[in-house]
């Protein structure tokens, strides 16, 4: 006759118990409850949606874009005429900015404090705006100061594909896509946030899409120079959205 | 039509042996080889190690990307979009016109500038390859002064302290360089020259060609390089010049040379090419004859006494030698040159005074002076004067010079002389080298300053007398080097920007010379914009032909019985050595031999055989003169080539290719591609002789032995050979050959003669693609090609091609999407023909390498290209084995990138492939894709021309043709439409989009050359 086997003593004898399996079964149910909509945010490798990194200036295009109305080819002209939609050099930025250092608001608060202390106004530079004359080098009479060094702006990239996809914006601009169809609200941001996942499959399928349906989606087959009133649409003015390898990788 | 071949076409002599290894392993794409095999085991721990690696790299994040815009952008830099500028070429004294495209501030591509008068559009392999050296990093970045760093200031202010010692003690000054162009520095030069009681000017070439100047001398009273038209030339008879690979101008020479032969004007100039070993235009004459070094004047002298007795003019000829030349053909020659008074061309590439003097004679009685070889107007690309050169080096043993200025050339490297011209220059007080890199010259100077390169600077050119270029800068100056002419405008004591004394120059010299412009701004600015300008020639008084000194030259110097007469010759790559830095150039196969990374010895099959040695053996060759080294180098067999002579290329074994210890993929197997000395082949300059007052580079004897050691020479001969199945062959005769060809007097009867029909079948493959855009097409003309490899680096830098080293192409693994086959054949007479064919991917409308795909990475577009998608890859190297034209690369490796400057080069626009990706030509698919978009912006269809492949747009000869095929108009089709056009193994039915037109040999079949102008009209 064999010894009977030792119970096991403290916490290991309630193992087995029907109880313990209860609590465990719960316990995993409630971390996939917490884990599975996290799952959501580990995106596909290259995957990049919704990244939203802070800018060396807080540019906000809401201002900019949406509230005054500056046409996106103002600042982004090479989207028209180079593969690259371009960053504006400062130089651009100073079209507007050799006159414009602070929002209204604030130069309104000055002359207001002026006049309550009884003194001339001071200049009052935004100190996001005096990033650009920093970048330029430039002193307070809007000179270039040759004392200082200029320094060009880095801005952090927020629409980044592989190095093997060659995307081009100029027969995309030039069809008449829409700034806001790939790149999404921008005159509504703060910070520029990728809106679309950029992935292969959502190019094919809008250059599938316009292809049947034209870029309205209405039929309207033709790009931007518009053809004769009348008659089909003549080749060199058709979308031809291609979904040919070689569109893209090369 | 079912002819009877007799032609048989071998890329190498085991092929044409029959040697069943080669015949076996032709059929290989991959052959697998080498010390070491990769076993199954091998496989299992690598695939678990990749992906272990695989998933850790996974895991990282992806690097945040950062843009940083222009502070200040000017109008017409848009970043993303190129920009040409036009320059000139500085490759070597040529001055081809060159476009640079500039793209965000960095050249990345030179291309030929079609406006040019003398280089048409062209651009060699060599000047192609330039660019890089722009990017090189272990170009000198700052002066150095007894090989340490120094400043500008400080070696300013001692050389100008030294310089004036030197002019209070009335020492002598010399300024040695090459050949100089520029009329702006010559001008700085003799300025600064002006103020030394006791200086001048040397000037010398490494490849030289001063005995054809000092003939002119002698004739003509002024010691002048005509300007030679090919294309007005109907009979061409070259006595050893390799016009067309790498003599004075080849660019230019090449692109007469092809007006000159234009089939459908049914104008084709006869060639006749007498030369010791095969050179590039050897291998283009209509009529070869392999003909000893020594013999060379006796024929000469041969020619002249025939075509002096047809034209009735005086030529004293006693007893002469028989020539090994058939005399009949000779009476023939002449005959055909004294019909031709006037449109013919003796050409003389030897560096031997009397040999000279004869070829100027021959063509003063054929009247050619004043037609076909101008010196009005003469060419300025040679100046070099080895009795200068000779006198100078005197004056070094003597230590009689006190400053020496070296610019442009390496003495220390491309003279023979060695130890003692190194001593030599050692004992010079004030020795100042320009160099751009630490070369043999540049070692031994006290002072070494940086040169910068010349797409850095302003700079200008006058290859032709009356016809100035300019070049420009196209970056801004990577290092902080100095051009010459701002080095000596300081020590002229007006230190002034390049720019400015252009400038200057141009508008006292220059604008003056010409009428069309009367404001001197719009003149500049034309002349800028251009890259050239056409102003009046330098006044030129020549006297009457001075028959006096032609002597006749009664005997052939053979070498002694067991002897060989030794050859040295530049190569199309190397040139003088002055591309050793240059990777690209020295993984170019040869034209001819098809060698990369090496110079060989050369000799012809009979004189192997009486060696008894096969290629890669090692042998001996020992000058007659005593030189105490002894050369040791590979045999390389070459068909053609004279038995008695052994053929050596200059220009390699410098002190720059010592950084190539490193080049290729580093692993276990790896052998390196320098040799025992630690640099890329052997220097041969030793065995060049200054006698007689010039350099010769065919008079050495030498003795040659067997060591009995091996070096494999990365050849790429028998690599990728096409093969037509067996099956495929119609019943009774043998397979196709891949390379069609013909005769003019075939060709004038019936234009379609030499293309061989094929049987059309019912075609299994359905039309499934049916282009409603363009369909991309290429024609290839065999006829005008050359095999200049000028398109394979024009490929290289436009697709960012690596380059693997040594012994990754002696193990078939070479990444050229472009590669010229050379197909030997023999002719009846014994001849030995060349067929050059460019071979690229054929972009099949059938595709064989598409159905194997297993991951759809090669597809086919609708507009008839076929696409390879490198991210789509994994490969599998399926399609590569199924590829019949053996036309895709794979990237065994990831090829180094690590040279963050070099990498400079890199075009934005193609992909850098990695490792385990298959890559081919694509029809520089972003060429066509930029048009295509720049069209449609414009909204205007793409127009023939837009878009050029990188192949097509240099090609000197402008072999290459591309555009659409679907448009009837484009030149593509009409070329497509020639009767020449064929397709290499159009028995495969898999429909390739490049077309071949047949080559035309200006012979006829029974071995009696057709004259041209019996066919007129």
């Amino acid at each position: 006759m064999s010894a009977p086997r030792p119970k096991p003593s403290g916490l290991l004898q309630y193992l087995g118990s029907p109880f313990v399996t209860l609590v465990l079964v719960t316990a995993l149910a409630f971390s996939l409850m917490i884990l599975v909509p996290k799952f959501n945010a580990y995106a596909l490798p290259g995957n990049q949606l919704g990244y939203e990194p802070t800018q060396p200036v807080a540019f906000s295009h809401r201002l900019h874009a949406g509230e005054l109305q500056v046409q996106c080819l103002y600042c982004h002209s090479g989207a028209e005429k180079s593969r690259h939609g371009g960053i504006p050099a400062a130089n651009v930025c100073m079209n507007c900015h050799r006159f414009v250092a602070a929002p209204l608001g604030a130069i309104h608060a000055e002359d207001d404090l002026a006049k309550k202390e009884k003194r001339e106004p001071r200049r009052v530079v935004s100190p996001e705006i005096q990033k650009i004359y920093d970048a330029l080098a430039l002193n307070e009479k809007m000179q270039p100061d040759p004392a200082k060094p200029t320094a060009p702006i880095t801005w952090v990239k927020v629409h980044n594909l592989p190095d093997f996809v060659y995307f081009d914006h100029r027969p995309h601009v030039n069809a008449g896509v829409a700034c806001q169809k790939c790149h999404g609200p921008v005159e509504t941001m703060e910070r520029v946030r990728q809106v679309e996942d950029l992935s292969m499959g959502w190019c094919v399928n809008c250059h599938r899409g316009v292809d049947r349906a034209g870029l309205d989606g209405n039929g309207n087959f033709t790009s931007a120079p518009a053809p004769a009133a009348q008659g089909p649409v003549p080749v060199t003015h058709r979308v031809n959205a291609s979904i040919d390898c070689s569109t893209c990788h090369y | 039509m079912s002819k009877k071949r007799t032609k048989r076409y071998w890329k190498s002599l085991k092929e044409r042996d029959a040697a069943p290894d080669v015949l076996n392993a032709r059929a290989d794409e991959f052959p697998e080889g080498g010390p070491r095999q990769f076993r199954r085991r091998d496989f299992l721990k690598a695939t678990g190690f990749t992906l272990g690696v695989a998933f850790a790299t996974g895991c990282s994040r992806a690097p945040v990307q950062r843009a940083i815009p222009l502070l200040s952008q000017s109008e017409e830099i848009v970043p993303g979009r190129s920009l040409f500028y036009a320059s000139t070429c500085a490759g070597c004294s040529a001055g081809c016109g060159l476009l640079a495209k500039v793209r965000d501030g960095r050249p990345i591509k030179l291309e030929g500038n079609p406006q040019h008068p003398v280089s048409r559009g062209g651009l060699c392999a060599t000047g192609q390859a330039n660019i890089l050296g722009l990017y090189d990093s272990q170009r000198l970045q700052h002066p150095l002064k007894d090989g340490k760093k120094s400043s500008w200031a400080e070696i300013d202010h001692e050389i100008q302290s030294e310089l004036a010692n030197v002019r209070r003690d009335h020492g002598a000054v010399r300024f040695l360089s090459g050949t100089i162009t520029s009329p702006t520095t010559r001008a700085e030069i003799r300025e600064f020259l002006a103020g030394f009681p006791e200086a001048h000017h040397v000037v010398y070439d490494p490849l030289s060609n001063s005995a054809l100047l000092d003939a002119h001398e002698q004739t003509h009273g002024v010691r002048v390089l005509p300007r030679f038209h090919f294309d007005k030339a109907e009979v061409i008879v070259s006595f050893d010049a390799d016009f067309l690979g790498t003599w004075i101008s080849p660019v230019g020479y090449t692109a007469d040379y092809r007006a000159g032969r234009d089939l459908d004007a049914k104008r084709v100039s006869y060639h006749v090419q007498f030369e010791p070993r095969m050179s590039v235009t050897g291998s283009k004459a209509d009529r070869r004859l392999a003909v000893a070094p020594g013999e060379m004047g006796l024929l000469l002298t041969h020619l002249a006494q025939r075509v002096a007795r047809k034209v009735g003019a005086p030529f004293v000829s006693p007893e002469l030698e028989a020539s090994s030349v058939d005399s009949v053909f000779l009476e023939e020659l002449a005959d055909r040159l004294c019909r031709a008074r006037g449109r013919s061309l003796i050409l003389c590439g030897t560096n031997d005074l009397q040999q000279q003097l004869l070829s100027n004679y021959l063509n003063h009685i054929l009247g050619n002076y004043g037609s076909t070889l101008d010196i009005d107007k003469p060419s300025l690309q040679a100046q070099g004067s080895d009795k200068e050169l000779g006198e100078l080096l005197a004056e070094l043993q003597d230590g009689k010079v006190k400053a020496l200025f070296v610019y442009g050339a390496n003495p220390a490297f491309d003279l023979p002389g060695g130890d003692g011209l190194a001593g030599a220059l050692r004992k010079v007080p004030l020795l100042v080298s320009f160099a751009q890199r630490v070369d043999e010259t540049a070692a031994l100077a006290r002072y070494v300053l940086p040169e910068q390169h010349y797409l850095e600077s302003w700079n200008d050119a006058e290859p032709v007398s009356g016809l100035v270029s300019v070049s420009q800068p196209t970056i801004h100056p990577l290092g902080d080097a100095r051009s010459l002419v701002e080095s000596i405008a300081t020590w002229n004591g007006k230190p002034k920007p390049a720019y400015d004394l252009v400038r200057e120059h141009w508008k006292a010299e220059v604008f003056p010379r010409q009428k069309k412009e009367s404001n001197f701004d719009a003149f500049w600015d034309r002349a800028v914009h251009d890259g050239v300008a056409e102003v009046e020639s330098l006044p030129i008084k020549t006297r009457e032909f001075n028959t006096q000194l032609v002597r006749p030259i009664l005997k052939a110097q053979r070498p002694e019985t067991g002897a060989f007469a030794l050859v040295l010759y530049p190569t199309v790559a190397m040139l003088d050595g002055r591309n050793a830095y240059n990777p690209w150039l020295h993984e170019l196969p040869d034209p001819i031999t098809k060698v990369t990374w090496d110079n060989y010895a050369s000799i012809s099959p009979t004189a192997a055989q009486r060696l008894g040695v096969v290629d890669g053996d090692v042998v001996r060759l020992e000058n007659d003169g005593g030189s105490p080294e002894a050369f040791e180098l590979p045999v390389c067999i070459q068909p053609g080539q004279q038995d008695q002579v052994i053929a050596v290329a200059l220009g390699y074994g410098s002190k720059l290719s010592a950084r190539f210890a490193k080049v290729g993929p580093q692993w276990l197997d790896a052998i390196i591609s320098v040799g025992d000395k630690g640099v890329v082949g052997l220097n041969a300059a030793p065995l060049l002789r200054l006698s007689d007052g010039v350099l010769q580079y065919d008079s050495a004897q030498v003795k040659v032995s067997r060591t009995g050691r091996q070096r494999e020479l990365a050849s790429t001969q028998t690599h990728n050979t096409l093969t037509v199945p067996k099956k495929l062959t119609p019943p009774g005769s043998g397979a196709r050959s891949v390379v069609q060809e013909t005769t003019l007097a075939a060709y004038l009867k019936d234009p379609h003669a030499g293309v061989e029909d094929h049987e059309e079948k019912e075609d299994l493959w359905p039309t499934d693609h049916p282009y409603p855009g363009p369909r991309w097409g290429m024609v290839i003309d065999q006829n005008a090609c050359t095999g200049c490899s000028s398109c394979v680096i024009a490929c290289q830098v436009e697709n960012n091609i690596p380059v693997v080293g040594r012994d990754e192409i002696r193990r078939n693994r070479e990444m050229h999407w472009l590669r010229i086959d050379r197909y030997y054949s023999e002719a009846e007479s014994g001849q030995i023909e060349v067929a050059y064919e460019p071979l690229m991917c054929q972009q099949c409308e059938n595709a064989p390498c598409e159905t194997v795909c297993p991951v759809l990475a090669t597809v086919h577009s609708e507009d008839g290209l076929n696409q390879q998608v490198y991210n789509r890859c994994i490969g599998t190297r399926y399609c590569a084995n199924n590829c019949p034209y053996k036309g895709r690369r794979f990237n065994w490796f990831n090829y180094a990138h690590d040279d963050q400057l070099q990498n400079l080069v890199l075009n934005p626009d193609v992909a850098v492939r990695s490792r385990g990706v298959m890559e081919k030509c694509t029809f520089c698919v972003q060429r066509i894709q930029e048009a295509k978009i720049e069209a449609k912006r414009r909204g205007e269809r793409v127009s023939d021309g837009a878009v050029q492949t990188a192949c097509q747009q240099s090609c000197p000869a402008q072999a290459i043709y591309f555009g659409d095929l679907n448009d009837p108009n484009s030149q593509v089709s009409k070329m497509m439409a020639n009767p020449r056009r064929y397709r290499v193994l159009e028995e495969l039915n898999v429909r390739p989009a490049v077309g071949y037109l047949t080559i035309v040999r200006n012979c006829s079949q029974e071995g009696k050359e057709e004259s041209k102008e019996e066919h007129h009209g």
